[in-house]
């Protein structure tokens, strides 16, 4: 038995890990787009990105993840994710992605608003391009001070991806409840918890490891 | 012919106006100092000088090409960057990149510029200019592991590593426990006596009196007095100037 319920975990952990990695391959990107906008000049930019941000921010995930799966079928009629299993998991990574990016984007406003003008203004004196000052002087100083918030963002997914199951994502949690209805036991799902720990585990060492790479300036 | 002219600069901040024309010659060699209470409008001008700050009106010419005009102000990148290369700037606050050390700091801007070949002769050239700033065992070190004192003399070392025309100060002790004070105008001193053109904007009175060949006294935007720093902080003859030294020997 414990084999065929690790096994059942392992691939609806599996399952997790895809939506983890994939959410974090498009969030991180995103929310420096998102970042940008909602610290444009241009209004017409700035307040509907902050607007959005304002909503992401203040609503439950999984409202989110409920309204973009059902959102489209119910207000314009179209089921755009069909019916299939792959078609919920993109609806749960857009959810994620968008949800995320939003996190994101504020802790990267956070991190370029928190580097003193003395610093551009030090390189700009000394004749470097614009390029020049954000990869050889700000770059590095935003990266330090990303890291510590970016990896509380990550490892809250790590655990966020659970709420997946709503839509019917069979990840690890939805494996292990499966469980009480077709045995009648309870311990697999209590057992997906040492997934999570693990998982979990792993990255803080590995971003305590970046953190201690970049403490050799302050 | 002046190294360094200024003509009728003015500049205004949403309805302040800062400097109200402005103008005044450097002759190549000699330094200036810049006195005057806080608001009078000192640190304004040595951001323009630098181009960090674009005047509304007026005129900068270096070795008498015409940089600046407030008619057709520079808006190109290229050559704002070029035109800023005439002068250096040491900041109050130092600003070193704290991620290089204290030679990295030096050498970095030089090398961007320069091709490969020349990068042995940039780095031999940013340590003569650390030695010279006494800090010969402090060059693999990084910012943070340096005093206020050392840091700001790697500050300046950075700016002269650009050999630029005119080396500006904008109150380069202001940010630094007193007697770490001492160390950086022995180093402002030094490069005097060596007759680096400079312009210093400061609030110590003796080194300004001292160092200085020329002194200007700024108030509420314009330069109220200008002559030899001696006579000047010694001897002011407006009653403003008066009033402003004597405040701040009380």
């Amino acid at each position: 038995m414990f084999f065929t319920v690790t096994s059942s975990l392992l691939v609806g952990f599996l399952e997790t890990l895809k939506l983890f990695f994939l959410t974090q391959v498009f969030a991180l990107p995103l929310g420096l787009l998102i970042c940008f906008g909602s610290m444009s000049k241009a209004k017409i930019i700035r307040y509907p990105i902050r607007f959005i941000i304002w909503v992401v921010r203040g609503t439950p995930l999984m409202l989110q993840l409920l309204i973009i799966y059902y959102g489209p079928g119910i207000f314009l009629g179209v089921n755009v994710w069909g019916s299939e299993t792959s078609g919920r998991f993109i609806a749960a990574l857009v959810a994620f992605v968008f949800n995320y990016a939003c996190y994101f984007s504020e802790i990267y406003r956070g991190g370029i608003q928190s580097i003193p003008v003395g610093q551009y203004e030090a390189g700009k004196v000394l004749g470097m391009t614009d390029k020049q000052i954000f990869f050889k002087v700000i770059l590095l100083q935003l990266v330090k001070r990303i890291v510590p918030p970016i990896s509380n963002e990550i490892i809250t997914l790590v655990k966020d991806t659970s709420l997946a199951r709503v839509i019917a994502v069979y990840e690890i949690i939805w494996n292990g409840q499966a469980f009480i209805k077709s045995n009648g036991i309870i311990w697999p799902l209590f057992f997906t918890g040492a997934f999570y720990l693990i998982f979990s585990g792993l990255l803080t060492v590995l971003f305590d490891r970046i953190e201690k790479k970049l403490s050799y300036f302050r | 012919m002046p190294i360094l002219e200024v003509k009728n600069i003015k500049k205004t901040f949403e309805n302040t106006e800062v400097l109200k024309g402005i103008s005044f010659d450097l002759e190549e060699g000699q330094t200036m100092s810049i006195i005057g209470s806080s608001g009078s409008g000192k640190t304004t001008l040595l951001r323009i000088l630098n181009f960090l700050e674009t005047p509304d009106e007026g005129t900068i010419s270096v070795r008498g090409q015409q940089i600046f005009d407030g008619a057709s102000p520079v808006t190109n990148p290229e050559q704002l960057r070029k035109n800023r290369l005439h002068f250096g700037l040491v900041f109050q606050q130092f600003n070193l990149f704290p991620q290089y050390t204290a030679l990295e700091n030096v050498t970095l801007a030089p090398l961007m510029e320069a091709d490969a070949s020349q990068k042995d002769k940039i780095i031999e050239h940013g340590k003569e200019l650390l030695a010279q700033m006494g800090l010969s065992d402090r060059m693999d070190n990084y910012p943070h592991q340096l005093s206020g004192g050392q840091q700001q003399r790697v500050a300046i070392a950075r700016a002269l590593a650009l050999e630029p025309d005119i080396l500006c100060f904008d109150e380069p002790t202001s940010a630094l426990d007193p007697e770490l004070t001492g160390e950086v105008l022995r180093v402002i001193r030094e490069l005097a006596s060596r007759h680096t053109t400079m312009i210093i904007v400061t609030h110590e009175m003796s080194f300004a009196r001292d160092v200085a060949d020329i002194a200007l006294f700024m108030d509420n935007g314009i330069i109220l007095e200008q002559g030899p720093a001696k006579e000047l902080i010694s001897n002011p003859k407006e009653e403003r100037t008066k009033q402003f030294l004597s405040s701040l020997n009380s």
